[in-house]
């Protein structure tokens, strides 16, 4: 008994020295990075910088987990960016039209998961591939976002709106001597607390559910889990229509952040959040990827801009040096597993 | 050349006399952990037919490997027109005239007979590929074969024999002067065997040196020379094909009687019915098929390829439509439209292909075995790790799979190991009738030894099985009674001890056929 005990936490150490090590490579990039840039820039690991980067990491981290869903069953969310805009701004003309916000709110993230449905039913009934499906919802929800908003930005919002995108639990602010605030704690804000709750269930989801096992076995072998009877379309559905309620949350959350709907926001997103989870050790072949890894992709991304911003690195210099990263980070990935 | 390999080599009168474009003396190669050839010797002469014999794992793949530069031998020596060679690349192998025809087609689709005969190395005029150079080029091939194909006929319009037919004048383009072609025939029907044969005759004339790789060894009298026999990666002997008979070639292929092959069933059939189908017809090659599976039976499907015994179980599993009939388990009618249906009911299927159908190699041998099972061990609606590894654990214990760690991912696990996790899935589904799809497929000799015991085991403990297999003497050493397929529909279900490899193939091919 004793041996058997032994060797199972014998097989258990071994899993975790490599399950650490597999995701060491990106976290340890996302270590250098901070020294560095906190070697360059006085301002960097200031508490302030700190929550903006955190905020400005949210949204990618919520699309990321999105595209991180899709890409484990070997498919892709191209529409990210899009149902992104259109559920802000059917969020947005709710509040406009005087429901109360946090309705509203709902009503912004069920349109996103009313896309999503809409992209697993063709790609499961109309059996397309999932590349194409996305790409014809990407223009058709952008489409959707301009023309109820005749291409204006949505605003005259009740203020009530922006508190999610802009106000922190725990700010902790005293008087100065002439009457004004000061910030002693910036506080944690909101997007935060939202991507770090969603980042832990989606996690469990994944690890932890059938459903989650099921969207990896697709991903892996789509025929042997369709003869183990798996139940394919119900789960891609699944799958993509968590992808689009991700984007139905950062709509809101950035929406409500700007305080206005914005139909031109978000294009392009996708490629984003696509590569945070490819930069966090999710293969685009499908059946691998982890929730962390993603969180961890979309830091390096968010950090990568803001310590180059803080260098006066201009944005063009900054999107050759993102690039950079994708390749290198994936080439290094696939040298690992090569072996 | 070494002294002390020829003098210790059999001796093989006429063979040094006449023309020997190819030999190889003294090859080794080793994998990890295996021995793949031991001490092989093969020689080809101008334009003989040589049937290379063995069961699956003997090693004539490997050896073909070694000889076309797929693989470098660790020991011994190719001497090719007589000289010693040695290519690095498939690539040098084809330049010097040797080509082999592999048993899946290396053939692009989407790109014309002609593209696909000149690939990567186009006639060019200038910087554009000549096109009708090509074309009339890839004619003058495919007319010395005298095959009706026209050179600029997509590849995907093409039935698989003519495909063969568009790899060999690829081969003869290559100015090829051995071919090597492995299994040519498993796919074809009889008139285009006759076809290819007709060919292989015409190049035979020309002194073109073919090694000619089957299992259908009736058919080698028509075509073939001399025989080599391998066993186990070992070299058992060369005969001219005229002194020797079908059975002295089955005979040092096994080496050993049918019964040191399989293990001593301790299952034994009983009266009780377990399961029955009806008049099944399913939508791909699959015609008003009944059998009848008794507990304690192990029950064979056997039938050339393409016969419908794949498609007969899918049709029963749900994995392709059925357009009619009925399955019975335990005596009462279950209705079946969805692998879903099927696994509800207990009933399995096994693929015939595990990597395509069965496994899901990234995931880990612990996600394999409870893929078709998860929600035993769901607690609260989540997986409970520690009741995940246990039923893990306990699969690999029954079924004595050898992995360092339920962890570990399958790709990494050998085919017998990969073929146990897949039954350990469906037991841990707690499945009453398995089919078997070629279990012992691609597994070395010892694993399948240890599958054969498995199913007899399962039998045994009152589980149906049916076992799918291209291998008659499976067919012969396992099971209690044997289902023929010809052209999807039973020909005969014979009584496998009061049969023969002879009887079962005479229905195989039509020739005989029962009325059921």
């Amino acid at each position: 008994m004793a041996s058997l005990d032994s060797a199972i936490a014998h097989e258990k150490r071994s899993i975790d020295r490599k399950a650490i090590i597999q995701k060491f490579a990106a976290l340890a990039g996302l270590v250098l990075l901070v020294i560095a840039f906190s070697l360059t820039s006085g301002a960097f690991l200031t508490m302030s910088n700190v929550v903006t980067i955190a905020l400005q990491t949210s949204t990618i981290a919520f699309i990321g987990i999105g595209a991180t869903v899709t890409i484990i069953t070997a498919g892709i969310d191209l529409s990210l960016g899009s149902v992104l805009a259109l559920a802000g701004v059917v969020a947005a003309m709710a509040a406009q039209m005087g429901v109360p916000v946090p309705l509203a709110f709902l009503i912004g993230v069920a349109t996103g998961g009313v896309c999503g449905v809409f992209n697993g039913l063709v790609i499961t009934r109309l059996k397309l591939p999932p590349f194409i499906a996305t790409l014809g919802m990407m223009m058709i929800a952008r489409g959707v976002a301009l023309q109820i908003t005749g291409a204006r930005p949505v605003s005259g919002l009740p203020s009530s709106f922006g508190t999610l995108g802009n106000d922190s639990l725990w700010r902790v602010l005293t008087e100065t001597a002439n009457g004004f605030p000061k910030i002693v704690f910036p506080g944690i804000p909101y997007p935060v607390i939202l991507m770090a709750v969603l980042a832990i269930i989606m996690a469990v989801v994944l690890r932890k559910t059938p459903f989650g096992r099921h969207l990896y076995s697709i991903g892996s072998n789509e025929e042997a889990a369709r003869l183990s009877g798996v139940k394919i379309t119900k789960v891609k559905i699944g799958a993509y229509v968590l992808s689009g309620l991700m984007a139905g949350v950062a709509g809101i959350v950035l929406m409500s952040r700007l305080v206005t709907g914005q139909p031109n926001e978000g294009v392009a997103y996708e490629l984003d959040a696509i590569a945070a989870a490819v930069i966090g050790g999710t293969s685009l072949a499908g059946g691998v990827g982890t929730i962390s890894g993603t969180i961890i992709g979309a830091f390096i991304i968010g950090i990568l801009r803001n310590g180059l911003n803080m260098n006066g690195v201009s944005s063009f210099t900054q999107m050759i040096i993102i690039g950079l990263v994708i390749i290198g980070t994936v080439w290094i990935d696939q040298l690992r597993n090569r072996r | 050349m070494s002294a002390v390999i020829s003098g210790q080599a059999a001796r093989i009168p006429e063979g040094e006399v006449a023309d020997p474009i190819l030999k190889a003396r003294g090859v080794v190669k080793r994998f990890p952990g295996v021995l793949a050839l031991n001490n092989i010797q093969l020689e080809l002469r101008r334009g003989e037919v040589h049937a290379l014999c063995g069961e699956n794992g003997a090693g004539k793949s490997t050896l073909m490997k070694v000889v076309t530069g797929q693989l470098q031998p660790d020991e011994g020596e190719v001497t090719y027109k007589g000289q010693p060679v040695h290519f690095d690349t498939l690539q040098d192998s084809e330049a010097a005239g040797i080509t082999m025809i592999h048993q899946e087609l290396n053939l692009v689709p989407h790109l014309t007979v002609a593209e696909n005969i000149f690939l990567a190395r186009e006639p060019k005029k200038g910087w554009f590929v000549d096109r009708k150079k090509m074309e009339a080029d890839a004619q003058i091939f495919l007319d010395r074969l005298k095959v009706n194909i026209k050179a600029s006929d997509l590849v995907l319009s093409l039935s698989v024999a003519r495909q063969q037919m568009v790899e060999i004048a690829k081969a003869l383009s290559l100015n090829a002067e051995v071919l090597i072609m492995d299994e040519p025939t498993s796919a074809l029907t009889e008139s285009e065997i006759d076809q290819l044969f007709a060919i292989i005759h015409e190049l035979k004339r020309q002194g073109v040196a073919i090694a000619y790789i089957s299992h259908r060894l009736q058919e080698l009298g028509r075509i073939v020379d001399r025989v080599t026999v391998m066993r186990d990666g070992g070299y058992v002997w060369t005969k001219p094909f005229d002194e020797v008979t079908v059975d002295d070639i089955v005979a040092a292929m096994v080496g050993r009687s049918l019964e040191q092959q399989f293990p001593e069933r301790v299952s034994t059939p009983t009266d009780e019915l377990i399961f029955e189908v009806r008049n099944l017809s399913g939508v791909r090659n699959c015609r008003n098929v009944n059998f009848t599976l008794r507990r304690g039976e192990i029950l064979g499907f056997a039938g050339l390829m393409g016969a419908g015994r794949t498609e007969t179980a899918r049709a029963i599993f749900g994995a392709d439509p059925k357009t009619g009939g009925e399955v019975l388990l335990e005596g009462e009618e279950i209705t079946i439209a969805s692998p879903v249906d099927a696994i509800k009911a207990g009933i399995a299927y096994l693929a015939e292909d595990r990597k395509l159908n069965g496994l899901s190699v990234k995931m880990t041998v612990k996600e394999n075995i409870t893929m078709a099972n998860i929600e035993a061990v769901v607690r609260h609606g989540l997986i409970d790790k520690a009741a995940e590894a246990q039923a893990a654990r306990q699969s690999i214990a029954k079924l004595g799979i050898k992995t360092p760690s339920i962890d570990q991912v399958v790709r990494n696990l050998s085919g017998g190991n990969q073929q146990k996790v897949v039954i350990g899935k469906w037991l841990f589904r707690e499945s009453r009738v398995l089919f078997f799809d070629e279990p012992t497929r691609g597994i070395d000799v010892g694993a399948k030894f240890a599958i054969y015991q498995l199913l007899d085991q399962l039998a045994s403990e009152g589980i149906g099985v049916v076992m799918i297999t291209s291998e008659l003497p499976e067919i012969l050493g396992m099971t209690d009674r044997v289902v023929v397929f010809h052209e999807g529909e039973v020909s005969g279900i014979l009584e496998t001890r009061k049969t023969d490899q002879e009887e079962i193939m005479q229905y195989a091919s039509g020739v005989k056929r029962m009325s059921l």
